[in-house]
Protein backbone atom coordinates (compact mmCIF):
# COMPACT_ATOMS: atom_id res chain seq x y z
CA UNK A 1 0.00 0.00 0.00
CA UNK A 2 3.06 2.29 -0.08
CA UNK A 3 2.15 3.46 -3.55
CA UNK A 4 -1.10 4.94 -2.27
CA UNK A 5 -0.84 8.47 -0.87
CA UNK A 6 -3.66 8.16 1.61
CA UNK A 7 -5.24 4.94 2.81
CA UNK A 8 -7.45 4.68 5.87
CA UNK A 9 -10.00 2.20 7.12
CA UNK A 10 -12.44 3.62 9.63
CA UNK A 11 -14.41 1.18 11.75
CA UNK A 12 -15.63 1.11 15.35
CA UNK A 13 -14.24 -2.44 15.83
CA UNK A 14 -10.46 -2.66 16.06
CA UNK A 15 -10.12 -6.25 14.87
CA UNK A 16 -12.45 -5.65 11.94
CA UNK A 17 -10.51 -2.54 10.95
CA UNK A 18 -7.25 -4.45 10.71
CA UNK A 19 -8.90 -7.26 8.71
CA UNK A 20 -10.43 -4.87 6.22
CA UNK A 21 -7.16 -3.00 5.82
CA UNK A 22 -5.53 -6.26 4.83
CA UNK A 23 -8.46 -7.34 2.64
CA UNK A 24 -8.47 -4.05 0.71
CA UNK A 25 -4.71 -4.25 0.28
CA UNK A 26 -4.76 -7.82 -1.02
CA UNK A 27 -7.74 -7.38 -3.33
CA UNK A 28 -6.38 -4.19 -4.92
CA UNK A 29 -3.01 -5.85 -5.40
CA UNK A 30 -4.58 -8.96 -6.93
CA UNK A 31 -6.50 -6.84 -9.44
CA UNK A 32 -3.47 -4.70 -10.30
CA UNK A 33 -5.21 -1.51 -9.23
CA UNK A 34 -2.84 -0.22 -6.57
CA UNK A 35 -1.04 1.91 -9.13
CA UNK A 36 -4.28 3.50 -10.22
CA UNK A 37 -5.42 4.72 -6.80
CA UNK A 38 -4.07 7.88 -5.21
CA UNK A 39 -6.31 8.09 -2.16
CA UNK A 40 -8.73 5.66 -0.59
CA UNK A 41 -10.90 5.95 2.48
CA UNK A 42 -13.06 3.06 3.63
CA UNK A 43 -15.68 3.44 6.32
CA UNK A 44 -17.51 0.44 7.75
CA UNK A 45 -20.03 0.42 10.56
CA UNK A 46 -21.39 -3.11 11.04
CA UNK A 47 -23.97 -1.88 13.53
CA UNK A 48 -25.90 0.25 11.02
CA UNK A 49 -24.76 -1.60 8.76
CA UNK A 50 -23.07 0.51 6.12
CA UNK A 51 -19.99 0.39 3.92
CA UNK A 52 -18.61 3.50 2.25
CA UNK A 53 -15.53 3.55 0.06
CA UNK A 54 -14.39 6.85 -1.41
CA UNK A 55 -11.30 7.45 -3.46
CA UNK A 56 -9.32 9.48 -5.92
CA UNK A 57 -7.50 7.99 -8.89
CA UNK A 58 -4.14 8.95 -10.30
CA UNK A 59 -3.78 10.34 -13.79
CA UNK A 60 -4.88 7.37 -15.84
CA UNK A 61 -2.67 5.99 -18.61
CA UNK A 62 -3.43 7.54 -21.98
CA UNK A 63 -5.16 6.09 -25.00
CA UNK A 64 -3.27 3.23 -26.65
CA UNK A 65 -2.54 3.90 -30.33
CA UNK A 66 -1.29 1.53 -33.01
CA UNK A 67 2.29 2.84 -32.86
CA UNK A 68 2.45 1.98 -29.12
CA UNK A 69 2.37 -1.72 -29.76
CA UNK A 70 3.16 -2.27 -33.46
CA UNK A 71 5.50 -1.24 -36.28
CA UNK A 72 3.79 0.30 -39.28
CA UNK A 73 5.44 0.19 -42.74
CA UNK A 74 3.80 2.06 -45.59
CA UNK A 75 4.72 1.08 -49.17
CA UNK A 76 2.58 2.71 -51.86
CA UNK A 77 -0.93 1.52 -51.14
CA UNK A 78 0.20 -1.37 -48.94
CA UNK A 79 0.50 -0.97 -45.18
CA UNK A 80 2.22 -3.73 -43.18
CA UNK A 81 1.59 -3.79 -39.44
CA UNK A 82 3.90 -5.97 -37.32
CA UNK A 83 2.29 -6.59 -33.95
CA UNK A 84 4.55 -6.37 -30.89
CA UNK A 85 1.97 -6.83 -28.12
CA UNK A 86 -0.75 -9.28 -28.97
CA UNK A 87 -3.03 -7.97 -26.19
CA UNK A 88 -4.35 -5.25 -28.49
CA UNK A 89 -4.57 -7.34 -31.65
CA UNK A 90 -8.24 -8.26 -31.31
CA UNK A 91 -9.54 -4.69 -30.81
CA UNK A 92 -7.28 -3.48 -33.63
CA UNK A 93 -8.60 -6.05 -36.07
CA UNK A 94 -12.17 -5.13 -35.23
CA UNK A 95 -11.45 -1.45 -35.89
CA UNK A 96 -9.70 -2.21 -39.18
CA UNK A 97 -12.52 -4.46 -40.37
CA UNK A 98 -15.04 -1.75 -39.62
CA UNK A 99 -12.97 0.91 -41.32
CA UNK A 100 -11.67 -0.92 -44.41
CA UNK A 101 -13.86 -4.00 -44.71
CA UNK A 102 -12.69 -7.58 -44.27
CA UNK A 103 -11.61 -8.02 -47.89
CA UNK A 104 -8.92 -5.32 -47.60
CA UNK A 105 -7.50 -6.59 -44.28
CA UNK A 106 -5.14 -9.54 -44.68
CA UNK A 107 -3.55 -11.42 -41.85
CA UNK A 108 -0.91 -13.77 -43.34
CA UNK A 109 0.29 -14.85 -39.91
CA UNK A 110 -0.46 -14.22 -36.25
CA UNK A 111 1.72 -11.13 -35.89
CA UNK A 112 1.31 -9.48 -39.27
CA UNK A 113 -1.53 -7.52 -40.84
CA UNK A 114 -1.36 -6.35 -44.43
CA UNK A 115 -3.74 -3.59 -45.48
CA UNK A 116 -4.41 -2.12 -48.89
CA UNK A 117 -5.35 1.50 -48.38
CA UNK A 118 -6.49 4.27 -50.65
CA UNK A 119 -5.21 7.85 -50.94
CA UNK A 120 -4.93 9.69 -47.60
CA UNK A 121 -5.80 6.62 -45.60
CA UNK A 122 -2.22 5.64 -44.73
CA UNK A 123 -2.15 7.27 -41.29
CA UNK A 124 -2.65 4.02 -39.40
CA UNK A 125 0.02 4.60 -36.73
CA UNK A 126 -2.04 7.21 -34.89
CA UNK A 127 -5.24 5.20 -34.85
CA UNK A 128 -6.62 4.97 -31.29
CA UNK A 129 -7.20 1.34 -30.32
CA UNK A 130 -7.98 1.10 -26.64
CA UNK A 131 -8.95 3.52 -23.87
CA UNK A 132 -7.88 2.11 -20.48
CA UNK A 133 -9.93 4.58 -18.44
CA UNK A 134 -13.15 3.00 -19.72
CA UNK A 135 -12.47 -0.31 -18.05
CA UNK A 136 -10.51 0.93 -15.06
CA UNK A 137 -13.51 2.52 -13.40
CA UNK A 138 -15.53 -0.62 -13.98
CA UNK A 139 -12.72 -2.67 -12.45
CA UNK A 140 -12.52 -0.28 -9.50
CA UNK A 141 -16.19 -0.61 -8.71
CA UNK A 142 -15.98 -4.38 -9.09
CA UNK A 143 -13.03 -4.51 -6.71
CA UNK A 144 -14.87 -2.41 -4.13
CA UNK A 145 -17.77 -4.86 -4.36
CA UNK A 146 -15.36 -7.68 -3.58
CA UNK A 147 -13.91 -5.77 -0.63
CA UNK A 148 -17.28 -4.85 0.91
CA UNK A 149 -18.85 -7.27 3.38
CA UNK A 150 -21.01 -9.79 1.57
CA UNK A 151 -24.76 -9.47 1.53
CA UNK A 152 -24.84 -5.69 1.13
CA UNK A 153 -27.18 -5.75 -1.82
CA UNK A 154 -28.35 -2.13 -1.72
CA UNK A 155 -25.66 -0.14 -3.48
CA UNK A 156 -24.97 3.26 -4.92
CA UNK A 157 -21.86 3.91 -6.95
CA UNK A 158 -20.34 6.78 -8.86
CA UNK A 159 -17.21 7.40 -10.86
CA UNK A 160 -15.85 10.15 -13.01
CA UNK A 161 -13.56 13.14 -12.86
CA UNK A 162 -10.83 11.24 -11.03
CA UNK A 163 -13.20 10.34 -8.19
CA UNK A 164 -15.21 7.30 -7.29
CA UNK A 165 -17.32 6.07 -4.46
CA UNK A 166 -19.37 3.05 -3.51
CA UNK A 167 -21.93 2.93 -0.75
CA UNK A 168 -23.49 -0.37 0.24
CA UNK A 169 -25.80 -1.69 2.90
CA UNK A 170 -28.27 -4.50 3.39
CA UNK A 171 -30.97 -2.00 4.39
CA UNK A 172 -32.29 1.03 2.53
CA UNK A 173 -29.56 3.64 2.34
CA UNK A 174 -30.03 6.61 4.71
CA UNK A 175 -31.27 9.84 3.13
CA UNK A 176 -28.22 11.84 4.14
CA UNK A 177 -25.91 9.41 2.36
CA UNK A 178 -24.45 12.09 0.08
CA UNK A 179 -23.50 14.22 3.07
CA UNK A 180 -21.72 11.20 4.53
CA UNK A 181 -19.86 10.62 1.29
CA UNK A 182 -18.89 14.30 1.19
CA UNK A 183 -17.56 14.02 4.75
CA UNK A 184 -15.43 11.04 3.82
CA UNK A 185 -14.03 12.87 0.81
CA UNK A 186 -13.29 15.87 3.08
CA UNK A 187 -11.22 13.59 5.36
CA UNK A 188 -8.91 12.98 2.41
CA UNK A 189 -8.79 16.68 1.68
CA UNK A 190 -10.95 16.46 -1.41
CA UNK A 191 -13.77 18.89 -2.10
CA UNK A 192 -16.82 17.49 -3.84
CA UNK B 1 -8.57 -53.91 21.75
CA UNK B 2 -8.62 -50.15 21.33
CA UNK B 3 -8.21 -48.72 17.88
CA UNK B 4 -6.12 -45.65 17.21
CA UNK B 5 -6.56 -43.46 14.12
CA UNK B 6 -3.35 -43.21 12.09
CA UNK B 7 -2.14 -42.19 8.66
CA UNK B 8 0.35 -44.37 6.81
CA UNK B 9 2.35 -42.69 4.07
CA UNK B 10 4.69 -44.68 1.90
CA UNK B 11 5.76 -45.81 -1.51
CA UNK B 12 3.32 -47.62 -3.76
CA UNK B 13 5.68 -50.60 -4.08
CA UNK B 14 4.43 -53.53 -1.96
CA UNK B 15 1.89 -51.33 -0.19
CA UNK B 16 -0.64 -54.14 -0.41
CA UNK B 17 1.44 -55.93 2.22
CA UNK B 18 0.75 -53.07 4.63
CA UNK B 19 -2.96 -53.23 3.83
CA UNK B 20 -2.98 -56.97 4.49
CA UNK B 21 -1.04 -56.45 7.70
CA UNK B 22 -3.46 -53.84 9.03
CA UNK B 23 -6.41 -56.05 8.15
CA UNK B 24 -4.80 -59.14 9.72
CA UNK B 25 -4.11 -57.22 12.91
CA UNK B 26 -7.81 -56.41 13.13
CA UNK B 27 -7.53 -52.83 11.93
CA UNK B 28 -9.65 -51.04 9.34
CA UNK B 29 -8.65 -49.08 6.27
CA UNK B 30 -10.93 -46.07 6.16
CA UNK B 31 -9.54 -44.45 3.04
CA UNK B 32 -6.80 -45.15 0.53
CA UNK B 33 -5.29 -42.53 -1.77
CA UNK B 34 -2.80 -43.30 -4.46
CA UNK B 35 -0.99 -40.15 -5.51
CA UNK B 36 1.59 -40.82 -8.23
CA UNK B 37 4.22 -42.98 -6.52
CA UNK B 38 2.84 -42.51 -3.03
CA UNK B 39 0.13 -44.21 -1.05
CA UNK B 40 -1.71 -42.59 1.83
CA UNK B 41 -3.76 -44.89 4.02
CA UNK B 42 -6.06 -43.62 6.70
CA UNK B 43 -6.73 -46.42 9.09
CA UNK B 44 -7.83 -47.45 12.53
CA UNK B 45 -5.27 -49.84 13.99
CA UNK B 46 -4.86 -51.58 17.36
CA UNK B 47 -2.80 -49.36 19.66
CA UNK B 48 -0.26 -52.06 20.53
CA UNK B 49 0.51 -52.86 16.89
CA UNK B 50 1.54 -49.40 15.70
CA UNK B 51 5.22 -50.17 16.28
CA UNK B 52 4.93 -53.38 14.26
CA UNK B 53 3.39 -51.54 11.30
CA UNK B 54 6.09 -48.90 11.58
CA UNK B 55 8.79 -51.59 11.57
CA UNK B 56 7.40 -53.46 8.58
CA UNK B 57 6.73 -50.24 6.71
CA UNK B 58 10.22 -48.84 7.22
CA UNK B 59 11.96 -50.69 4.35
CA UNK B 60 9.08 -49.54 2.11
CA UNK B 61 9.79 -45.90 3.08
CA UNK B 62 6.56 -45.94 5.05
CA UNK B 63 5.78 -43.66 7.93
CA UNK B 64 3.00 -43.92 10.49
CA UNK B 65 1.68 -40.74 12.09
CA UNK B 66 -1.23 -40.30 14.48
CA UNK B 67 -4.26 -38.63 12.85
CA UNK B 68 -6.78 -37.80 15.53
CA UNK B 69 -9.58 -37.07 13.09
CA UNK B 70 -9.65 -40.28 11.03
CA UNK B 71 -13.16 -41.73 11.02
CA UNK B 72 -14.98 -38.43 11.43
CA UNK B 73 -17.00 -36.38 9.00
CA UNK B 74 -16.94 -32.65 9.53
CA UNK B 75 -19.05 -29.91 7.96
CA UNK B 76 -17.28 -26.63 7.22
CA UNK B 77 -20.11 -24.13 7.14
CA UNK B 78 -19.61 -20.79 5.46
CA UNK B 79 -22.19 -18.06 4.86
CA UNK B 80 -21.84 -18.42 1.09
CA UNK B 81 -19.65 -19.84 -1.62
CA UNK B 82 -19.12 -16.38 -3.14
CA UNK B 83 -15.75 -14.83 -3.82
CA UNK B 84 -16.07 -13.13 -0.43
CA UNK B 85 -15.65 -16.46 1.33
CA UNK B 86 -13.83 -18.47 -1.28
CA UNK B 87 -11.33 -19.72 -2.04
CA UNK B 88 -9.02 -18.90 0.78
CA UNK B 89 -10.73 -18.77 4.15
CA UNK B 90 -13.07 -21.73 3.75
CA UNK B 91 -10.95 -23.93 1.51
CA UNK B 92 -7.80 -23.54 3.57
CA UNK B 93 -9.59 -24.51 6.76
CA UNK B 94 -11.41 -27.44 5.11
CA UNK B 95 -8.20 -28.65 3.51
CA UNK B 96 -6.16 -28.33 6.68
CA UNK B 97 -8.64 -30.34 8.74
CA UNK B 98 -8.58 -32.96 6.00
CA UNK B 99 -4.84 -33.40 6.49
CA UNK B 100 -5.54 -34.80 9.93
CA UNK B 101 -7.71 -37.53 8.54
CA UNK B 102 -11.19 -36.07 8.74
CA UNK B 103 -13.58 -36.16 5.81
CA UNK B 104 -14.69 -32.56 5.44
CA UNK B 105 -17.63 -31.31 3.44
CA UNK B 106 -18.09 -27.66 2.65
CA UNK B 107 -21.57 -26.37 3.27
CA UNK B 108 -22.13 -23.03 1.56
CA UNK B 109 -25.42 -21.59 2.72
CA UNK B 110 -27.83 -20.28 0.12
CA UNK B 111 -28.70 -17.17 2.11
CA UNK B 112 -26.17 -17.10 4.90
CA UNK B 113 -24.62 -13.76 4.03
CA UNK B 114 -25.43 -10.38 5.52
CA UNK B 115 -26.40 -9.53 9.08
CA UNK B 116 -30.15 -9.04 9.28
CA UNK B 117 -30.91 -11.05 6.15
CA UNK B 118 -28.96 -14.24 7.05
CA UNK B 119 -31.00 -17.45 6.97
CA UNK B 120 -30.57 -21.19 7.29
CA UNK B 121 -33.02 -23.46 5.50
CA UNK B 122 -34.21 -26.89 6.55
CA UNK B 123 -32.10 -28.75 4.01
CA UNK B 124 -28.93 -27.02 5.16
CA UNK B 125 -29.85 -27.70 8.77
CA UNK B 126 -30.43 -31.40 8.13
CA UNK B 127 -27.26 -31.78 6.08
CA UNK B 128 -25.17 -30.17 8.84
CA UNK B 129 -26.84 -32.40 11.43
CA UNK B 130 -25.68 -35.47 9.50
CA UNK B 131 -22.06 -34.68 10.39
CA UNK B 132 -20.06 -35.30 13.54
CA UNK B 133 -19.20 -31.66 14.00
CA UNK B 134 -19.76 -28.33 12.30
CA UNK B 135 -17.05 -25.69 11.93
CA UNK B 136 -18.69 -22.30 11.38
CA UNK B 137 -16.50 -19.80 9.58
CA UNK B 138 -17.97 -16.37 10.09
CA UNK B 139 -16.78 -12.86 9.37
CA UNK B 140 -14.73 -10.15 10.98
CA UNK B 141 -17.26 -8.11 12.93
CA UNK B 142 -18.54 -8.83 16.43
CA UNK B 143 -21.79 -6.95 15.84
CA UNK B 144 -22.49 -9.15 12.81
CA UNK B 145 -21.68 -12.48 14.44
CA UNK B 146 -23.73 -11.60 17.50
CA UNK B 147 -26.77 -10.92 15.35
CA UNK B 148 -26.57 -13.68 12.77
CA UNK B 149 -25.08 -16.64 14.62
CA UNK B 150 -28.27 -17.45 16.59
CA UNK B 151 -30.05 -17.77 13.22
CA UNK B 152 -27.37 -19.95 11.66
CA UNK B 153 -27.23 -22.36 14.61
CA UNK B 154 -30.98 -22.82 14.96
CA UNK B 155 -31.80 -26.53 15.03
CA UNK B 156 -28.17 -27.68 14.83
CA UNK B 157 -27.65 -30.57 17.22
CA UNK B 158 -24.05 -31.51 16.48
CA UNK B 159 -21.16 -29.84 18.32
CA UNK B 160 -20.17 -26.48 16.84
CA UNK B 161 -16.72 -24.90 16.62
CA UNK B 162 -17.12 -21.21 15.88
CA UNK B 163 -14.39 -19.36 14.00
CA UNK B 164 -14.45 -15.64 13.41
CA UNK B 165 -12.31 -12.55 13.07
CA UNK B 166 -12.69 -11.14 16.61
CA UNK B 167 -10.44 -12.56 19.36
CA UNK B 168 -11.53 -15.79 21.06
CA UNK B 169 -12.59 -14.00 24.26
CA UNK B 170 -14.82 -11.63 22.32
CA UNK B 171 -16.45 -14.58 20.54
CA UNK B 172 -17.13 -16.31 23.86
CA UNK B 173 -18.74 -13.17 25.19
CA UNK B 174 -21.19 -12.63 22.33
CA UNK B 175 -22.38 -16.22 21.87
CA UNK B 176 -25.20 -17.31 24.09
CA UNK B 177 -25.84 -20.16 24.83
CA UNK B 178 -22.18 -21.17 24.49
CA UNK B 179 -21.00 -23.50 21.72
CA UNK B 180 -18.44 -26.28 22.11
CA UNK B 181 -15.39 -24.56 20.70
CA UNK B 182 -14.14 -21.13 19.65
CA UNK B 183 -11.24 -19.99 17.53
CA UNK B 184 -10.74 -16.25 17.17
CA UNK B 185 -8.64 -14.54 14.56
CA UNK B 186 -9.85 -16.71 11.70
CA UNK B 187 -12.29 -14.46 9.91
CA UNK B 188 -12.75 -13.37 6.35
CA UNK B 189 -9.47 -12.91 4.54
CA UNK B 190 -8.61 -12.84 0.87
CA UNK B 191 -5.20 -14.47 0.62
CA UNK B 192 -3.65 -17.91 0.92
CA UNK B 193 -2.52 -18.94 4.38
CA UNK B 194 1.20 -19.20 3.86
CA UNK B 195 2.85 -17.39 6.76
CA UNK B 196 3.70 -19.39 9.85
CA UNK B 197 1.39 -17.24 11.96
CA UNK B 198 -1.57 -18.07 9.74
CA UNK B 199 -0.71 -21.76 9.63
CA UNK B 200 -0.58 -21.53 13.42
CA UNK B 201 -4.17 -20.33 13.35
CA UNK B 202 -5.20 -23.33 11.26
CA UNK B 203 -3.41 -25.55 13.77
CA UNK B 204 -5.52 -23.91 16.45
CA UNK B 205 -8.70 -24.77 14.55
CA UNK B 206 -7.60 -28.41 14.26
CA UNK B 207 -6.66 -28.51 17.96
CA UNK B 208 -10.05 -27.13 18.93
CA UNK B 209 -11.88 -29.58 16.64
CA UNK B 210 -9.85 -32.47 18.07
CA UNK B 211 -10.57 -31.36 21.63
CA UNK B 212 -14.32 -31.14 21.00
CA UNK B 213 -14.40 -34.51 19.23
CA UNK B 214 -12.37 -36.19 22.01
CA UNK B 215 -14.95 -34.94 24.45
CA UNK B 216 -17.68 -36.31 22.25
CA UNK B 217 -15.91 -39.69 22.10
CA UNK B 218 -15.80 -39.75 25.89
CA UNK B 219 -19.51 -39.04 26.04
CA UNK B 220 -20.16 -41.82 23.54
CA UNK B 221 -18.00 -44.24 25.53
CA UNK B 222 -20.44 -44.01 28.45
CA UNK B 223 -23.04 -45.75 26.33
CA UNK B 224 -20.97 -47.53 23.69
CA UNK B 225 -22.22 -48.23 20.19
CA UNK B 226 -23.45 -51.74 19.42
CA UNK B 227 -20.74 -52.13 16.78
CA UNK B 228 -17.86 -49.98 15.60
CA UNK B 229 -18.61 -47.93 12.46
CA UNK B 230 -15.36 -49.08 10.85
CA UNK B 231 -16.35 -52.71 11.23
CA UNK B 232 -19.74 -51.89 9.79
CA UNK B 233 -17.99 -50.39 6.79
CA UNK B 234 -16.08 -53.63 6.19
CA UNK B 235 -19.26 -55.69 6.48
CA UNK B 236 -21.13 -53.53 3.98
CA UNK B 237 -18.17 -53.55 1.57
CA UNK B 238 -18.10 -57.35 1.73
CA UNK B 239 -21.81 -57.84 1.20
CA UNK B 240 -22.85 -55.15 -1.25
CA UNK B 241 -21.03 -55.73 -4.52
CA UNK B 242 -22.20 -52.44 -6.12
CA UNK B 243 -20.33 -50.26 -3.62
CA UNK B 244 -17.10 -51.07 -5.47
CA UNK B 245 -18.44 -49.40 -8.58
CA UNK B 246 -19.07 -46.07 -6.84
CA UNK B 247 -16.49 -43.56 -8.03
CA UNK B 248 -16.55 -41.11 -5.13
CA UNK B 249 -13.35 -41.03 -3.02
CA UNK B 250 -15.06 -42.52 -0.01
CA UNK B 251 -17.96 -44.72 -1.19
CA UNK B 252 -18.63 -45.46 2.47
CA UNK B 253 -17.87 -42.52 4.73
CA UNK B 254 -17.16 -43.45 8.31
CA UNK B 255 -18.53 -41.21 11.01
CA UNK B 256 -18.27 -41.43 14.77
CA UNK B 257 -21.74 -42.88 15.18
CA UNK B 258 -22.49 -44.31 11.81
CA UNK B 259 -21.85 -44.33 8.10
CA UNK B 260 -22.87 -42.61 4.95
CA UNK B 261 -23.27 -45.14 2.15
CA UNK B 262 -23.18 -43.56 -1.27
CA UNK B 263 -25.76 -45.77 -2.99
CA UNK B 264 -29.36 -44.92 -3.91
CA UNK B 265 -31.63 -45.31 -0.90
CA UNK B 266 -34.65 -46.95 -2.48
CA UNK B 267 -32.71 -49.79 -4.07
CA UNK B 268 -30.12 -50.52 -1.43
CA UNK B 269 -31.62 -49.64 1.96
CA UNK B 270 -33.58 -52.95 2.17
CA UNK B 271 -30.46 -54.85 1.08
CA UNK B 272 -28.31 -53.20 3.75
CA UNK B 273 -30.91 -53.71 6.47
CA UNK B 274 -30.94 -57.44 5.79
CA UNK B 275 -27.16 -58.00 5.89
CA UNK B 276 -26.32 -60.51 8.59
CA UNK B 277 -23.63 -59.28 10.97
CA UNK B 278 -23.50 -62.18 13.37
CA UNK B 279 -25.67 -65.23 14.04
CA UNK B 280 -29.18 -63.98 13.58
CA UNK B 281 -28.30 -60.30 13.99
CA UNK B 282 -28.81 -58.04 10.99
CA UNK B 283 -27.78 -54.46 10.37
CA UNK B 284 -31.42 -53.49 10.75
CA UNK B 285 -31.25 -54.69 14.37
CA UNK B 286 -28.17 -52.67 15.20
CA UNK B 287 -28.76 -49.46 13.32
CA UNK B 288 -31.33 -47.20 11.74
CA UNK B 289 -31.00 -47.01 7.99
CA UNK B 290 -32.50 -43.76 6.76
CA UNK B 291 -32.32 -41.59 3.65
CA UNK B 292 -29.65 -38.90 3.77
CA UNK B 293 -30.44 -35.29 2.83
CA UNK B 294 -27.22 -35.36 0.83
CA UNK B 295 -28.13 -36.50 -2.70
CA UNK B 296 -29.74 -39.93 -2.69
CA UNK B 297 -27.37 -41.44 -0.15
CA UNK B 298 -28.09 -43.74 2.75
CA UNK B 299 -27.38 -42.72 6.31
CA UNK B 300 -26.72 -45.50 8.80
CA UNK B 301 -26.89 -44.54 12.45
CA UNK B 302 -25.67 -47.20 14.88
CA UNK B 303 -27.80 -47.65 17.97
CA UNK B 304 -26.10 -47.57 21.39
CA UNK B 305 -25.82 -50.58 23.68
CA UNK B 306 -28.63 -49.29 25.91
CA UNK B 307 -31.09 -49.68 23.02
CA UNK B 308 -30.00 -53.00 21.56
CA UNK B 309 -28.35 -54.81 24.48
CA UNK B 310 -25.80 -56.12 22.01
CA UNK B 311 -22.14 -55.25 21.66
CA UNK B 312 -20.21 -56.88 18.84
Amino acid sequence: MEAVEYFEVECPEAAGREYYRKIADVVLLDHNLLRVIRKLHIFIDPKVPIFIATGVTRKLPGIVRVRDFADVNVKDTNVTISIGDEAYLAPLLRILWDKFGKERVNQPDRFTIVLSVGEGEGDIADLPVYDPSESIYKDLIYVLQVIQPEGFKVRRQYYGGNRFYLVASEDTLPEDIEDLVRQKFALMGVEV
Amino acid sequence: MTHVPVTYKGGIYRHDEIIDLIEDLGGYIIQKHVIAQEVVLQALVPREDIELIRKIGKPLTGDVTPSPLVGTEIAVVTPSLEIHHLPHASCDVAEYIRRFGAKTNMVGLARGFGKRIAQLNDEERDVINEHDLAVYLLGDFEACIERKFPVLRRGIEVPIVLCGGPPTDALKKIVDPPVDGYVGGVGRFMHRTKESEEIGKLEEVVAEVTRVLDQRREDLARDPLSISPARFMDIIAENVEEIHEVLSPTPITVQMQGLRVKLPYDTFAPVIRKIVVDEGITIGDLATVSPSRMRDYILVRIKPFSETNIVL
